[in-house]
């Protein structure tokens, strides 16, 4: 193994950072772990990929320079331009997938906030260039001990001509932190992204901003898990630009208030000649308190973009959980099983680490125990 | 005189407002299995769903015993977990849920695989339970989830109907090993079956067969002379045993 940057993660890290998706470096084409305002550590397996601090990579090659605030508004909003402006050196990963490479095993990556009341702030790049095919696991963490804290992150991401990447996201903040995020995707012509993201512990506030462009007969799915028990409030803002001729979109929102408040808009728009898009928003609230916005919007600018969209909110069908009862489940996990149905974890492709943490997460929430 | 494992006193029940029971009493024995039949709308699916304390059943009056203790107040869970298992009619498409999560909810992921084998149910374990399954399908798999939990009273909510003569008899073998006992030491099962068509009763051997109309058990029979009757003659009682007391 090389490790490029800084010393092993402590033991401590590692199992703060287990129910976000780590596991043993060795299974893994690299690992990158950010914790509070470093780059900590980097240890890469595979020659094909390449992972640097954002600053280094800035002056090893003379093109990220370019990628820098290429996708996202330098003036978008105060937090982008307090990044844009910034004098300091920028904080983040530079990650780059060589061209043509079929990377075997996962790439990870890891952002920790270690220090109460911290604040971190993050500039990340992934270039997954031509015909490249990654997989990718990120999570957020703090240790138990930090409450509260504001976590800010930019990311652009390229996926060039015909390149490939499956990502799994998982965020496990403190309760009382904010969070905003903008991440910026393009996807070249013939390229695939296929992203799951998962946010179900509790965070006082999370505002998270996407935009993707998907280039000819590009490919784009992506899949939310979003929960919000008491006491959280989500905001999430999407544009999925069908820009290319052929272009394809499908994304799907699976929302669940337990108590805590989540707006969704989305917005699809078909800009491309014979371009086809599908957006299925569904939420479920488990009681009276919290709320549900969710706005899937569609805008059509060329005449041959197909799109579609589907969005319902409910409460958990009183035959269901009876039926569940009848054989034996408590009230509690009748509840938690259909939760869980409805979030399709299964069809997450999570890893079962994750999978048992999303659920213990779930159960946790539903017990009154968060 | 042992307990009966269900006893039944006098029990009227209402659904949203509506009488839908009148004073149905009804003893069964541990070990044995008994039939009902009764023409649409007579109650009898009614009746099943108040045992296993299904909304919207409202007990108004009258009272359900289960080994000797009583269950009409209790939650359908607590009901279920003292030994009561229900096949249902048309029970809920779980979109998400997996058979094979809800076996592990259960706690019988050993089971499944035998299980399913029997009731040529192999490959569903994947599937979400109840969604998109064949009307067929839907009633082997109300079977199986019974088999998963070996309840020791089992209601049988028209478990024939809609399944393809291929499978009838796998389905009713299963009911038949489901009421069987397990080892020499383990008493028979004990059931209560609605049917319509009467095939199952060609694969279970069925003990009392009960007539029941507008919301009343009206008499009580040999099932299958009960059965024969029904077919020749609608739902009436044989002359012979007609007017029999409503208790058993």
């Amino acid at each position: 193994m090389a490790t490029l940057l800084g010393a092993d993660i402590t033991p401590e890290e590692k199992q703060q950072l287990a129910p976000v998706g780590y596991s043993i470096e060795g299974e893994h084409s690299a690992t990158c772990v950010l914790v509070d305002q470093d780059v900590r550590h980097i240890a890469v397996n595979d020659p094909d990929v390449e992972i640097l601090p954002l600053k280094d990579a800035l002056t090893r090659y003379d093109w990220v320079q370019d990628l820098m605030f290429k996708l996202i508004n330098p003036t978008e909003n105060d937090h982008v331009a307090q990044a844009a402006e910034s004098r300091h050196a920028p904080v983040g990963h530079f990650i780059r997938v060589r061209k043509g490479a079929k990377v075997r095993l996962p790439v990870q990556v890891f952002t920790l906030l270690e220090t109460p009341q911290g604040r971190q702030f993050h500039h990340n790049i992934t270039v997954i260039e031509e015909g490249a095919e990654v997989e990718m696991i990120s999570g957020s963490a703090v240790p138990p001990s930090v409450h509260a804290g504001h976590h800010l992150s930019i990311s652009e991401t390229y996926l060039r001509e015909g390149a490939t990447c499956r990502s799994v996201s998982i965020e496990h903040w403190g309760p009382a932190m904010e969070v905003h995020s903008y991440a910026r995707t393009h996807v070249g012509t013939n390229a695939r992204v296929i992203e799951s993201n998962i946010q179900v512990s509790p965070v006082k506030h999370h505002y998270s901003q996407s935009r993707t462009v998907i280039e000819d007969g590009g490919v784009s799915n992506d899949q939310s898990v979003i929960f919000a028990p008491a006491g959280t409030g989500r905001v999430m803002e999407s544009e999925i630009h069908l820009k290319g001729v052929n272009a394809r979109s499908e994304s799907i929102a699976r929302m669940v208030t337990g108590g805590g408040t989540i707006t969704n808009r989305t917005t699809l728009v078909g800009e491309g000649r014979d371009t086809k898009g599908f957006l299925g928003c569904n939420g479920l609230k488990l009681s009276d308190e919290g709320e549900i916005l969710s706005v899937p919007a569609l805008r059509a600018r060329s005449a041959q973009a197909q799109l579609s969209h589907e969005a319902s909110i409910g409460m958990i069908d009183q035959a269901k959980l009876s039926y569940l009862m009848a054989s034996g489940m408590s009230e509690d996990a009748a509840r938690d099983l259909i939760v869980q149905g409805f979030l399709n974890l299964d069809a997450q492709q999570l890893p079962e680490a994750i999978r048992v943490e999303v659920s213990r997460t779930i159960a946790a929430a539903n017990s009154g125990a968060l | 005189m042992t307990t009966p494992l269900l006893d039944i006193r006098d029990l009227h029940v209402e659904a949203d407002g509506s009488p839908v029971i009148h004073g149905v009493n009804l003893s069964i024995p541990i070990g044995e299995t008994h039939v009902l039949f009764g023409p649409n709308g007579s109650g009898k699916s009614s009746l099943l769903a108040t045992i296993m304390g299904l909304a919207p059943y409202r007990v108004t009056s009258g009272e359900i015993w289960f080994k000797g203790q009583r269950i009409d107040a209790l939650p359908v869970d607590k009901r279920a977990q003292m030994g009561l298992g229900m096949s249902f009619q048309r029970p809920p498409a779980l979109e998400g849920v997996t058979v094979e999560a809800f076996t592990a909810a259960i706690g019988s992921s050993a089971l499944l695989e035998s299980e399913a084998s029997a009731l040529d149910f192999n490959g569903f374990a994947e599937r979400d339970v109840n969604a998109g399954f064949s009307g067929g399908e839907i009633k082997r798999w109300e079977i199986l989830k019974l088999l998963l939990k070996r309840p020791d009273l089992s209601l049988f909510d028209e478990p024939e109907s809609g399944v393809d003569l291929e499978h009838i008899a796998a389905v009713g073998k299963a009911i038949d090993r489901l009421l069987g006992a397990d080892t020499p030491a383990d008493p028979q099962r004990t059931a209560l079956v609605i049917t319509h068509t009467g095939f199952i009763l060609d694969y279970i051997h069925a003990d009392v067969g009960h007539l029941m109309v507008d919301g009343r058990i009206v008499g009580s029979a040999d099932p299958r002379t009960l059965f024969s009757h029904i077919k020749a003659h609608g739902y009436s009682m044989p002359p012979v045993t007609a007017n029999v007391s409503q208790t058993i």
